[in-house]
């Protein structure tokens, strides 16, 4: 660790502005709270509200795991990584069992998570009605009273022009029947993840200045229609390196002549069943 | 002479936030406060240990049993600003709930700002786990059933009232000796 940073880069006030703003997330989950988000020395759009909730939340004794599109490995994740192990000497990890909190940009892993984990996403645009309505002032009064008409109008027309719902990743939940609310961009596959969820999921989108949580054991719905019900993604491949058949296969273009590989994306789930013994 | 507060300021209160995040996440079921502090009468270490971790000078607490040692201390550790008027409190301290104000006293939020509401943090005589109130909502698997000791008669019904306005209404964290518990206004108290 550097001391010539405050442990875990942040001052202390503005953690505890951090702190405080979390716990109203949590008492309020799938709201949209606002934060005096700060300039973080990694440019909007690598992950700024995802590492300002992660450094309130780091502690001495935690493991740090930080994926990317469920890769541990790619720029990303191993510079954020590394920032917090230098502005706070944490311990990382990159097995989804061994951190206490996890990092992630777009992928929820794989592994099941436990009720002792914490999950911070980091989010692009906080808003689901953003694309529908631009105006902050409109989207507020839409969310306080639960009027979601235009999503589900948005989601009709996709089956109208494309006959299925084809809005594949960051799909819009219900949270615990209230709020409508973005899962960050992860692939609608990972939906099902975060109802009841036994571990804590925190939203940091540090360019819109908003931070949400979606608390432990919460129903969280994905909008669908009666006759047009939730789907997630299938393959008709498996990973080609573990054999998984259950997990979310990146497809991966390996030559000019199309050949294609298709692997998983979380490479931990892929690493650890490479290296268990064939049963 | 003034009490100190944490030995370690950074850690201690970094200790203290993530159990209160997990009792906030977990509610109707008692933590431990990690790491107390000393506090004069009336309040207790870990109330002390709470106002440390969350209370600065860009909160307003309110005090339900002020007195010149409390505030003192207060302004001296942490710089929080007090209030004489519950409605404006970001926070608010009970130190005798059985003579508590209305739950209604209290800022609730906005629909559009639901946050914009109060913490109350009270100081109850104890919590005797599966017995008394039984809760679910966000954060329960199934149900929790806990006693809450000291609090006034009315207090359930008031809660139950505030209840229908979600997502308005304030969060509330009891303390007694060392252990807190959280319920946040999504929590649902169960009619047996």
């Amino acid at each position: 660790m550097t001391s010539d940073y405050n442990f875990a880069f942040l001052d202390e006030n503005t953690k505890r502005m951090l702190r405080r703003a979390l716990l109203k997330a949590v008492a309020i989950p799938g709201y949209q709270v606002p934060f005096g988000s700060r300039e973080m020395p990694l440019p909007y759009g690598w992950g700024t509200g995802g590492i300002q909730l992660t450094a309130a939340l780091l502690g001495p004794d935690d493991v740090l795991k930080v994926i990317d599109q469920g890769a541990d490995d790619t720029t990303n994740a191993v510079n954020i990584r590394r920032f917090f192990a230098r502005v706070t000497g944490v311990a990382t990890t990159e097995r989804t069992s061994e951190a206490s909190v996890i990092q992630t940009r777009h992928r929820i892993p794989e592994t099941p998570l436990r009720e002792d984990q914490i999950l911070v996403f980091q989010v692009p645009e906080p808003e689901p009605l953003r694309t529908l309505e631009p105006r902050e002032a409109e989207t507020r009064t839409l969310h306080a009273l639960a009027d979601y008409g235009l999503m589900h109008v948005k989601l009709y027309e996709d089956i109208a022009q494309y006959g299925h719902i084809a809005t594949s990743y960051d799909y819009p939940v219900l949270v615990d029947g209230r709020f409508l609310t973005s899962p960050s961009p992860i692939p609608k596959f990972d939906n099902p993840k975060l109802d009841r969820s036994p571990a804590l999921m925190l939203f940091g989108a540090g360019r819109e200045k908003r931070l949400y949580a979606i608390p432990p054991y919460t129903h969280v719905e994905s909008l669908a229609f009666d006759d047009h019900p939730f789907e997630i993604q299938r393959w008709e491949q498996q990973c080609q390196l573990c054999g998984s058949g259950d997990s979310y296969l990146d497809e991966v273009v390996t030559d000019d002549r199309g050949s294609r590989l298709f692997v998983c994306s979380d490479t931990d789930y892929c690493g650890q069943r490479r290296a268990e013994p064939a049963a | 002479m003034m009490l100190a507060a944490f030995a370690h300021p950074v850690f201690d209160s970094q200790r203290n936030f993530r159990e209160l995040l997990q009792a906030m996440a977990r509610p109707a079921a008692p933590r431990a406060m990690p790491v107390v502090a000393p506090a004069p009468a009336p309040i207790l270490p870990a109330t002390m240990a709470a106002l440390l971790t969350l209370c600065d000078a860009d909160t307003t607490l309110w005090l339900q049993q002020p007195n010149d040692e409390v505030a003192t201390h207060l302004r001296f550790h942490t710089g929080v600003r007090l209030t004489q008027s519950a409605m404006e409190a970001d926070f608010a301290l009970i130190t005798e709930p059985a003579t508590m104000p209305s739950l209604t006293l209290f800022a609730h939020g906005e629909l559009r700002y639901p946050d914009r509401s109060a913490t109350l943090i009270v100081q109850v005589d104890g919590f005797t786990d599966n017995a008394g109130t039984r809760f679910s909502g966000p954060g329960i698997r199934d149900v929790e059933q806990l006693m809450i000791e000291g609090l006034p008669a009315t207090f359930w019904q008031q809660r139950t009232a505030m209840h229908a306005q979600l997502p308005l209404g304030v969060d509330l964290i009891f303390i007694a000796g060392d252990r807190m518990v959280a319920l946040p206004r999504t929590t649902r108290v169960l009619e047996d």
